[in-house]
């Protein structure tokens, strides 16, 4: 299972491309198990392209721990995912997470298309910052 | 330092806003609210439940007619006691748990629901606090999920909605006599009324009281059902097999019930179970039921439906035909409360509740509510029920028509009011008639009931 996750295509520390000239950028945290902050998250990255400008932010959502079930193919928010995706919202799944959750399921967690795996949530996050992203944990 | 504070800004709103969008956690679609929990989302253990303190008052009206002549009338009395016109009662207490056993595997959710409240729940048969929805769901096919356990059957809106965002305190006459089932062991065929002669009786201390709880819109079995999105249309059906024999019971009699649904709804948006939109269904609930006593049998019980519920901007309507055959709760011997002795032959007969099992009925009604402002929201309902209409002496055809307002303090609390304009006749009969005379003796009602939900 190790061997699948390290042969995704999806995985990749940098895959995830910052926008060149987004002033304004931005890490949001999903780590919690409470279903309402799923909602809460993608309300908070709906809200920053609005207010920002798609062109002119650049938002980025990490989800990790049991905060993954976002990222999950059948989410009842994929619709919304799609949407912010469209907009420029980047999702990053966390790879230590994804494998844990495989070894409880007995599979891997079948994830949205539009979320691309990172190593390690946390560490996404950490490198984010260096860069300048504001984090925000709603 | 100025991008993030209004980063910060943004999403405090978005936490504030966010809380109050979020807890409309229900949906119209109610085959889907209640047998499954949203993808990746639901919670491993929400508890949640209602309370609904209520007041009624009717004027106490007597009998006016028959063996039960000048004693309390059963339509004027507060249930499920029937002991007094006018009082408090907590109607309805409810606490359960929902979720999905283990979040990370959507495919299967559980419902656990119990009654504190005093009900025709609770009140019959023995023990205060009974478990109303106990099932899991299996969602692992799509377009066929099965749900096993106690739940509500896929049948009349009036019973399948979620009881808190009833707009009315009472049901209608024909939800209320057809389909709210109560479980006889007997049809009542033990006293014997004929307008103009004593009453005459084979055992005069039976009342045939129910013989446990109300059905209360439940059954215990497996539906398999889904619902299928079409652009703004949503298709839904399920199929379900039970015991035909309410909540707390096992199979009695091998004659399982069986029920068929559809509803296509045109959804103009929001969500929960106060979605906008134009709903139409169709329902068919039919199986057996075996009488052990007085006039023991195995009778055929079916009941049909269709209707429509509309809301959009300020208005919510709704209509529902309901049809019965066989089975027909008949109400009460001469309108006495059972158990209670007649006046006339020297009181040697008990009034007893009856089933007329193989009667015919149906019912419809109409409902209309304008909401004025987010806090107030005004209703009418017109409904009516003819009982018995396969039976010339016995038919009995019951209209109310019910004002009401609500007082929203919240989101979660209101305050309903209502005022029932009630009238029931033998259409058969003349005006002279005993029963004519009993049933014009029937008060209007005025409700008054806090709802609250967690």
């Amino acid at each position: 299972m190790l061997l699948a996750l390290l042969a995704s295509p999806f995985i990749a520390n940098q895959a995830v491309a910052a926008k060149a000239f987004a002033d304004t950028k931005v890490v949001l945290q999903i780590s919690d198990p409470n279903p309402f902050k799923q909602t809460l998250v993608l309300n908070v990255a709906s809200n920053l392209v609005k207010a920002y400008g798609q062109d002119s932010v650049d938002v980025e959502i990490v989800a990790f721990g049991p905060g993954l079930r976002l990222l999950f193919a059948e989410n009842a928010n994929k619709g919304r995912i799609s949407s912010l995706a469209g907009a420029g919202v980047k999702f990053s799944a966390c790879a230590n997470t994804t494998r844990n959750m495989g070894k409880k399921l007995g599979h891997p967690p079948a994830l949205n298309s539009n979320a691309v795996t990172v190593d390690a949530g946390v560490v996404r996050i950490i490198d984010l910052v260096k860069k300048g992203y504001t984090l925000v944990k709603p | 330092m100025k991008n993030f504070k209004k980063v910060a800004l943004i999403a405090t709103c978005t936490a504030m806003l966010g809380g109050a969008v979020m807890t409309t956690a229900n949906a119209a679609n109610w085959l889907m609210l209640q047998g499954t929990e949203r993808d990746g989302q639901g919670p491993r253990a929400k508890i949640w439940g209602f309370i609904q303190p209520e007041y009624q008052s009717t004027s106490d009206t007597k009998i006016a007619a028959g063996p039960w002549a000048g004693q309390k009338a059963i339509f004027n009395q507060m249930r499920p006691d029937l002991k007094a016109a006018e009082g408090f009662n907590v109607l309805r207490a409810r606490i359960g748990v929902r979720g999905i056993a283990m979040p990370l595997d959507s495919n299967v959710n559980y419902f656990l629901l119990a009654e504190f409240g005093n009900n025709g729940i609770t009140r019959q048969g023995n023990g205060n606090v009974r478990v109303t929805d106990a099932s899991v769901t299996l969602n692992h096919v799509k377009g066929a999920r099965l749900r096993i356990g106690t739940f509500k059957t896929p049948g009349s809106e009036e019973g399948l909605q979620a009881i808190h965002v009833f707009d009315y305190i009472n049901f209608t006459g024909a939800t209320n006599g057809l389909l709210l089932e109560r479980f006889f062991n007997g049809d009542g065929s033990g006293t014997t009324v004929i307008p103009g002669a004593p009453p005459t009786f084979i055992n005069s201390g039976d009342a045939n009281r129910p013989n446990g709880p109300v059905g209360a819109f439940r059954d215990t079995g497996i539906q398999i059902f889904d619902t299928f999105k079409n652009g703004s249309w949503e298709h839904s059906y399920a199929a379900m097999i039970g015991n035909g024999n309410g909540i707390t019971r096992g199979e009695n009699d091998d004659n399982q019930e069986t029920y068929l649904y559809w509803s296509s709804e045109l959804v103009y948006g929001g969500k929960g179970g106060r979605r906008e939109g134009l709903k139409l269904y169709a329902w068919n609930q039919k199986g057996k039921r075996t009488l052990t006593t007085e006039g023991a049998g195995v009778y055929d019980r079916d009941r049909s439906g269709l209707g429509l519920t509309f809301r959009k901007g300020k208005h919510r309507a709704a209509f529902e035909y309901i049809t019965a055959d066989g089975m027909i709760f008949n109400g009460t011997d001469g309108g006495a409360v059972p158990g209670s002795p007649s006046t006339a032959g020297g009181g040697a007969v008990t009034a007893s509740f009856n089933v007329a099992t193989t009667g015919e009925a149906d019912g419809m009604y109409v409902h209309y509510g304008y909401a004025i402002n987010n806090n107030w929201e005004v209703d009418v309902r017109y409904d009516e029920y003819n009982r018995l209409t396969n039976s010339t002496a016995g038919e009995r055809k019951f209209e109310t028509v019910t004002l009401g307002a609500q007082y929203f303090f919240n989101k979660k609390s209101r305050l309903i009011v209502n005022y029932e304009l009630r009238d029931a006749e033998a259409p058969n009969l003349p005006a002279g008639a005993n029963p004519n005379l009993i049933l014009a003796g029937m008060d209007d009602r005025l409700s008054l009931q806090i709802l609250t939900i967690f």
